[in-house]
This record gives C-alpha cells, sequence and structure tokens, in this order.
C-alpha cells in the first residue's frame, strides 16, 4: 500500500495554544470523574454497564446460535442485492456499480481534503476491539456438543446440551490470540506514538479507506467464506473455498477503478483543468442516477436510419437556432426587445401543451419541450449579458441541455434490450438504493421551491404551497403510495402507460418534498430582514437575492433537519413492499420458491438487512457532521 | 428641477450644483402613527448632509424611504431625476446608483469579504470577475484592510465589518451614499477608524447623506446639519449656525441634552 499523503494535524495542545483540560487524566482518574464520582453515580455506572452486558450477550447469542442458518443469506446474497436480474446480463449491474466507484474515486480526488486519522486514534480503535472480541468470547454461551454424526446432543429432557465453560474457553482460543494479538499491536503502537515528537503522527483517511476496502477485497481471494450459490433451481454450498470468482473478480475491478481513478481525480488538482473535471465529474454524479438506470434496466435498441432522419437533424436545429437567438439576446445593446421576445416565446411554448391537450396539430413532444426550454433560456439571457465569455456560457450551457434532452427523449422512445423474465427484475437492495438516491434528488428541488412559495409575498404561490404542503402532510405515506400506484394509472388516457416504479417514485418524490419543504423554510426564516434589506439596497434582484443570499444562509441553517430527512426517506423505501415492489427488507422477509433447505429462515436476513441500513444511514449521519462544521454552522 | 425647501444652502461650494435627492411632503405612516410629517428638502450633488435628532424622530425612517427599503405614502421623492414610484424598474435603478450602510452591517455571513464586496458589481453592473475583484482589492486597501479579504465576516471586529460594509457599497460605484447610524453598533475604540473613512470619503466629493449622533464627524465635515424631530424638520443650517446659533428651541434642547 502506497502511502499517500500522510497530513500533520496540528493538535491542541501546541506551545501556543490554551491548555487542554482532561487530555492527561489517567484511566484511573478519568473513571473517578466521569463515572463514580459519588455513589449514586456510582450505581448508576454499575447498573448500567450490567444491562450493556446482558444485551451484548442477547444479541451473541442470537447472532451465532446454533439455530441461525446463515447459509440462507450466504446463498442468497446477490437475491438481497438485485433480485431476478437476469445472470446473463448481470455485467450491465456491475457496469453501473463500476461507474459509481469509478466517479466516487475521482471526485475523492480532485476534491476531498478529508485530513487524516492520528495514529494514536487508530491504535485506541486496535485496543477497543481487541477488547470487544474478548469480552464477546467471554460472554456468548457455551457451543452445543455434536455427536460423531454431527447431530446436536440432547438432554432427556429435550433441551440441549452444552459443553462446560472451560471446555468452550480453550475451544475459543483462536479468538483468544486474535484478541490478545489486537491489544498488543493497539498497545504497542500507543506506546510508540507516545513520544512527543510522533505524537501529531497521521494518516490520511483516504489511505485508512482505500487500504480498509483493499484488505477487504484481497480476503475474498485468500479467506475461505465457502462458496454458496443458488441458481437454476440448485443449491450450491462448497464450504472452505474462496468466493466465487464471478464475486471476487467484479470487487476487485471495483477497488481498481475506485483507487486507480483517485489518482487520476488527484493529478488534475491544481492544474489549470481543475474547475474543468470538477464541474464534469459534478454532472455526472447529478445525471448518474438516470443514466445507471438506463445501463441496468434499458439499453434501448437504436432504430438508426430514424436517428439519422429525424432525432438527430432535429436536435443539431434546436442546439443550433436555439443558440444564435440566445446569442442575439444576450447582446448589450438590446434592451426591452429580449425580454418581450423571450415572453413571446414563452407564451408559443405554453400554446404547444395546450394545442397538444386539445389536438390541434400534431407535434412531436421533443419539440415542445425543447421550445419551453428555448423559452426558459431566453428569459434568463438577460442576466449574462456582458463579455464574450459570459454569453459563451449560456450557450453552452443551452447546447448540453439541448444534447441532454433530446439523448434522452430518444432512449426513452427506443424499445429495450435487456432480457427480463418477470415484472419484478428489479429488487432488493438495487432497488432500495435507486429510489431512495432518486426520491432525494428530485423532492429536493421541489422542495426548495414550494418553501419559497411558502415564504413569497405573493398570497397566490403561497396558497398553492400552503395546501399543497398541507394536505400532502396530512396522509399517510402509504396512503400516497397506494394511490399511485393503483389509482393514477385509472386517469390517465388511453394509450398512455406509466411504470410502476415511475408511478410510485413520483408520489414518493410528491410527499418528500411537502417535509423537506417545512425543513427548508424553518431554514429560510433563520435569515434575518437586514441580510434583505442589504440584498435590496445594492440592487440586487428578487431571483438573485433568494439565490446568492437567503437560500445558502437558509440552507445551511436547514443540514441537520435535511439530512434526518434523506435518513428516513431511505429507511421509508422499505414501504414500497405494501404496494408491490421487492425491497431490500421484503426480500429478507420472504421465502425464496424452490429452497427448501431454508424454509422459514428469515431472521438471519433481516439482520443483515439491519446492519446494512444502519450502516449506510450512520455513513449519512457521520458525513453531515462534516458538512455542518465545514459550513461552520454556529460559528459565523 | 430645483424646489425651494425653505433654507439656503450657506455653502458657497455647493452654489450651482445639480440638486440629487429631492423630497417633497414625504408622509409615512406606521398604522396610525405618522413617521414622517411632510418631509421636504433637497441634497444637491456632492453634498454632505448630516440627520440628527433624538431616536424616534424618522431620521432612519426618512433615509431608508430614499432608497425604498420603507415605502412613502405621500409626496414625491426624486433621486438622481429619477422618481420613486412602484416601478420595480425605477427602484432597481436608483438602488443600484444608491449605497446604504446599516447600523448592523448586515454583511453576508456566509460569503468571504471579496465575495461580499464582488457580489453586486458582478450580477447587478455586470462587470467581469477580474475586473470586480481587482476593485474590491482596491477598496479594502482604502479601507485600511487589504489583509482580510478572505475572511468571512464573522471573524472579523465590529469597525473592520463596518468598513467592509462601506467597501461593499462603494464596489457599486454610486452616487449617493446613505448611512444609518453607521456607528452605533461599534465599541467606542472602534468608532474613530469608521468615522475616519467616512471623513475621507466625505472629501472625495461623493453624495452623502448620514443619519448619527457623532456631532465632531458632523462638524467637522458636514455641508448642512439637519435637525428632526417628530418626523418633521425643525432646522436646517451650516454647522457654524447649528452649534453655535441654533434658532428653534428643541434645537437648543437637543444640543444641550447631547453636548
Amino acid at each position: 500500500m502506497p502511502e499517500l499523503n500522510p497530513i500533520v494535524v496540528e493538535a491542541g495542545i501546541g506551545e501556543t495554544g490554551p491548555p487542554q483540560q482532561g487530555v492527561n487524566l489517567s484511566v484511573r482518574q478519568w473513571l473517578r470523574t466521569n463515572l463514580f464520582s459519588n455513589w449514586f453515580n456510582a450505581i448508576l455506572t454499575l447498573l448500567g454497564v450490567f444491562a450493556a452486558l446482558l444485551m451484548l450477550r442477547g444479541v451473541l447469542n442470537f447472532t451465532f446460535s446454533e439455530n441461525r442458518e446463515w447459509d440462507a443469506v450466504r446463498t442468497n446474497l446477490r437475491a438481497l442485492m438485485t433480485l431476478s436480474y437476469p445472470e446473463s446480463q448481470y455485467v450491465r449491474v456491475w457496469v453501473a456499480v463500476g461507474f459509481v466507484m469509478a466517479l466516487a474515486g475521482m471526485s475523492a480526488g480532485i476534491w476531498a481534503n478529508w485530513g487524516g486519522v492520528s495514529v494514536k486514534r487508530m491504535s485506541t480503535w486496535l485496543m477497543g476491539s481487541g477488547g470487544l472480541f474478548a469480552l464477546c468470547v467471554l460472554l456468548r454461551e457455551p457451543s452445543v456438543i455434536l455427536d460423531s454424526e454431527g447431530k446436536v446432543l440432547r438432554t432427556v429432557e429435550g433441551s440441549l446440551q452444552r459443553e462446560s465453560v472451560w471446555a468452550a474457553m480453550t475451544d475459543r482460543l483462536g479468538w483468544w490470540i486474535a484478541a490478545v494479538v489486537l491489544i498488543t499491536l493497539g498497545a504497542a503502537i500507543w506506546a510508540w506514538c507516545s513520544e512527543p515528537d510522533r505524537r501529531n503522527n497521521s494518516v490520511a483517511v483516504t489511505t485508512v479507506v482505500f487500504s480498509g476496502l483493499g484488505l477487504l477485497v484481497l480476503s475474498l481471494w485468500l479467506v475461505p467464506y465457502g462458496h454458496y450459490a443458488f441458481a437454476d433451481g440448485t443449491y450450491i454450498a462448497v464450504p472452505g473455498r474462496t468466493v466465487a470468482f464471478s464475486t471476487k473478480m467484479p470487487w476487485t475491478v471495483m477497488w481498481l477503478l475506485l483507487f486507480g481513478l483517485y489518482f487520476v481525480g488527484r493529478s488534475f488538482r491544481d492544474t489549470r483543468w481543475q474547475g474543468i473535471v470538477r464541474g464534469s465529474s459534478n454532472f455526472l454524479w447529478l445525471i448518474s442516477p438516470m443514466a445507471l438506470f438506463w445501463v441496468v434496466l434499458r439499453d434501448p435498441a437504436l432504430d438508426y436510419a430514424h436517428v439519422l432522419s429525424t432525432d438527430l437533424p432535429m436536435g443539431l436545429a434546436f442546439g443550433v437556432l436555439g443558440g444564435v437567438l440566445l446569442w442575439a439576446l444576450t447582446r448589450s445593446d438590446l434592451g426591452e426587445a429580449g425580454r418581450l421576445t423571450a415572453v413571446g416565446l414563452l407564451g408559443f411554448a405554453v400554446f404547444n401543451w395546450v394545442a397538444a391537450f386539445f389536438g390541434l396539430y400534431p407535434m412531436l413532444q421533443k419539440a415542445r419541450i425543447s421550445f419551453l426550454l428555448v423559452a426558459l433560456a431566453a428569459l434568463l439571457a438577460p442576466n449574462f449579458i456582458g463579455e464574450v465569455a459570459k454569453r459563451r456560457q449560456l450557450i453552452l450551457g443551452w447546447l448540453s441541455a439541448m444534447a441532454l434532452v433530446h439523448y434522452m427523449a430518444t432512449m426513452m422512445n427506443t424499445p429495450s434490450t435487456v432480457d427480463i423474465q418477470s415484472s419484478e427484475f428489479l429488487g432488493g437492495l438495487g432497488l432500495t438504493l435507486f429510489v431512495a438516491v432518486i426520491v432525494v434528488l428530485l423532492s429536493f428541488p421541489l422542495g426548495v421551491l414550494l418553501a419559497l412559495g411558502r415564504t413569497s409575498k405573493f398570497p397566490i404561490f403561497r396558497m398553492l404551497s400552503t395546501s399543497y404542503i398541507e394536505i400532502i402532510r396530512g396522509v399517510p405515506l402509504i396512503s400516497v403510495l397506494i394511490f399511485f400506484s393503483v389509482m393514477v394509472p385509472l386517469f390517465l388516457p388511453d394509450g398512455m402507460e406509466l411504470a410502476e416504479l415511475a408511478a410510485v417514485l413520483t408520489g414518493y418524490t410528491l410527499f418528500s418534498a411537502a417535509y423537506l419543504a417545512e425543513n427548508v423554510r424553518g431554514g429560510l426564516q433563520s435569515v434575518t430582514k437586514g441580510q434583505y434589506e442589504a440584498a435590496d439596497a445594492l440592487g440586487l434582484t428578487a431571483a438573485q437575492r433568494t439565490g446568492f443570499i437567503v437560500l445558502p444562509q437558509g440552507l445551511r441553517v436547514s443540514i441537520p433537519q435535511l439530512v434526518g430527512q434523506v435518513i428516513s426517506t431511505f429507511k421509508e423505501t422499505s414501504l414500497l413492499a405494501i404496494i408491490g415492489l421487492f425491497d431490500f427488507l421484503r426480500v429478507a422477509n420472504s421465502v425464496i420458491p424452490a429452497q427448501s433447505e431454508f424454509m422459514g429462515v428469515k431472521r438471519e436476513g433481516i439482520l443483515l438487512v439491519a446492519m446494512i441500513y444502519f450502516f449506510f444511514n450512520f455513513t449519512i449521519s457521520k458525513y453531515s457532521q462534516r458538512l455542518e462544521r465545514r459550513v461552520g454552522l454556529g460559528e459565523r | 428641477m430645483s424646489i425651494d425647501d425653505g433654507t439656503t444652502v450657506a455653502n458657497d461650494r455647493l452654489a450651482g450644483r445639480e440638486d440629487m435627492i429631492v423630497c417633497v411632503d414625504v408622509d409615512k405612516w406606521y398604522g396610525d402613527f405618522q413617521a414622517l410629517k411632510g418631509i421636504t428638502a433637497t441634497i444637491k450633488e456632492g453634498e454632505v448632509a448630516v440627520v440628527c435628532g433624538p431616536s424616534g424622530s424618522g431620521k432612519s425612517t426618512w433615509i431608508r424611504c430614499i432608497n425604498r427599503l420603507e415605502v412613502h405614502q405621500g409626496g414625491n421623492i426624486v433621486v438622481d431625476g429619477i422618481e420613486l414610484s412602484n416601478d420595480l424598474r425605477n427602484i432597481e435603478k436608483i438602488r443600484s446608483e444608491v449605497g446604504m450602510v446599516f447600523q448592523q452591517f448586515n454583511l453576508f455571513p456566509h460569503l468571504t469579504v471579496r465575495d461580499n464586496i464582488t457580489l453586486a458589481p458582478i450580477w447587478v453592473r455586470k462587470k467581469p470577475r477580474a475586473e470586480a475583484e481587482s476593485l474590491a482589492t482596491e477598496l479594502l486597501e482604502q479601507m485600511g484592510i487589504p489583509e482580510q479579504a478572505e475572511k468571512f465576516p464573522g471573524q472579523l471586529s465590529g469597525g473592520q465589518q463596518q468598513r467592509v460594509a462601506i467597501a461593499r457599497s462603494l464596489a457599486m460605484e454610486p452616487r449617493v451614499m446613505l448611512f444609518d447610524e453607521p456607528t452605533s453598533a461599534l465599541d467606542p475604540e472602534m468608532i474613530k477608524e469608521v468615522l475616519d473613512v467616512m471623513k475621507e470619503l466625505a472629501r472625495s466629493g461623493i453624495t452623502m447623506m448620514v443619519v448619527t449622533h457623532e456631532m465632531g464627524f458632523a462638524r467637522e465635515v458636514a455641508d448642512r446639519i439637519i435637525f428632526m424631530e417628530g418626523g418633521e424638520i425643525v432646522e436646517v443650517g451650516t454647522p457654524e449656525h447649528f452649534f453655535t446659533n441654533p434658532t428653534e428651541d428643541r434645537t437648543k434642547l437637543f444640543l444641550s441634552q447631547i453636548l
């Protein structure tokens, strides 16, 4: 593992800094001041420790009980991740994961400045985990005794027969050794870095993360986790060997992508390409959910004749003609004519939709959307009047918007080539993550708009947003989901179909946006009147005031609530089970057909699902704390 | 345009100058309470007018009407030949010509000092970023705080923040600067650094209207002092006249309390 960039972090106890109290307390002093300061606290401490030990013992005995069938989870790991995605097309899933990994590595390389983890702190982690190991080995009840045929022995009354405590402890020699090694290693590192000149030694967070992931991937090749699979109705169980090649190879590639692209990203840092790389990686993140949805679920079969004769020329025509128009509209000597043109265009664009509704004249949907976009860009044009570079920004933005819209529209109109056997092709963790990400991404702008509407001084906006928010908040999420999956298809005009997933995404987004709006509104209201006045006095327009002054400050204040919302959105995707989608939790909670070996085995899967939910949410929560610190919440 | 405000501008320096701010019979109510009662006054181009008076006399309300942070309900206000009305374009135009400095600074806490200063020039004046930034550097040097450009307002002292606020207004290259009690929220030792900057500004020939209790400042740089009480202009005159020979009893009472 190469050393990435060890960053030396200034410690609080430098020669010039203020003295930090409590840092130099010995363990005994710390215990005395914090846990045993008087007899009442001592009793509380002992009771608390006792309760914690009892709980840990319960969890251990449940998790490692002889009744647990962890093979069920091992075998159905793939189903938990992607349900019944066709095996022959599975490379698409890996392409999607790989794309995310590469993008994550790239962004980490070009953006991240995470500092370091002090070596001393890592040594306490080592010692702590060693101690936890030892504790777990002690607490776990003795194993059952197996007879020569591998069957559990029972007493005459039928209860399990367990070995003696002493035998259990000696049986677990390997675990004891592991615990001792961890503690010794931690203590050695602790002692090593207690020297004054090594006190501040630290390792970059990126090094820690990449090596940790690297070790995990390496263990796939070395550690005999066992090979378990269930395919085409046959159950394969080969304990004692490493996992299947089709698992370890892709994950190795994923790690290499993450690691490699990190260095690519880093090599662009502080060069003149930095801005471009940052911009494009942000853009890729933004479009990645839809793009990956494409890769995994559609991969359209393009009709090239049609593309060349219609789609491409149309996209080009809108791009070029719109670009010319916008270029003209950003001339500084244009004055009011520009705004009038924009309003005229908007009128025409809106009329196109009205005409479509009444069937007045035929027009491609793409053209309608494009006209609307031209009008919106023309409305924005006055903000880009100025020198050539600024005008060029608008034109480039316009061209990329056109490319994206026309590409998406074309793809949407072409049938998919992904071979799907049933309607439940997307499920498991894939579905959960997809729904959560899309809902969060889409409900964010909608929620911000609603919050702005509710705080607007125009009564009509205020009324509309308020009633929307109140109506949605008065209805349970489940009923919104049911409404969108069952009722909405009934209202759609003939010939128009909405995939179940799309309907549900729409409903969930609308629901989530209402809650998000209230959180954002709380932040907006914390922006003082003086900020509005200062912005007004400088001559900023209302939109500029909102965009540059009010929203950044309001959103900064609402970060904790917004993160809470993201976490609950992620968890509540499990309600999708109610309308028949196979989300992560439902897969774990279902009996996989044709697996008679694992009849009624559910607890293991649910435990795993809970752990994975916790892992994701804990990460989000940690990240938000970092974000709060970075934007200086409560400081400036 | 010339409207007699009932007073003579005693200062020769301003003779023959254009009118910059013209207020005629300006009325303003808060509910049943009349905050401004027929304010009529003319500020010439390049004039430094100090508005003083006891608290609640309507001086802040008046100055805030001039860039329409408050809406007046009667009379006319004309700034640089543009009449303030409900026409949004006129308001935007006047606001970009009129800079304002607030008692509480009202800097944007989420932006660095440099971004605070360059925001409006870039987005309202449509200046290229590089030009706006060099202007910001220049202004910060003028304010005596060139080293603070990358800091956030919360990291500066009150006096420094107020100087940044002045620089932020000046970056719009306004024709008029309004000061609404710029030193009232400052610790005594910081008042001087702000007043020094304002004196410098007054000498540069920009039109200034200053609501303040700093009589020393008024005596030194004001062309005219406007004394208000109860929403009315009570007395107008040169500093010399105002401090040595006030005619109105209410002015005399105010001066006896404040000096």
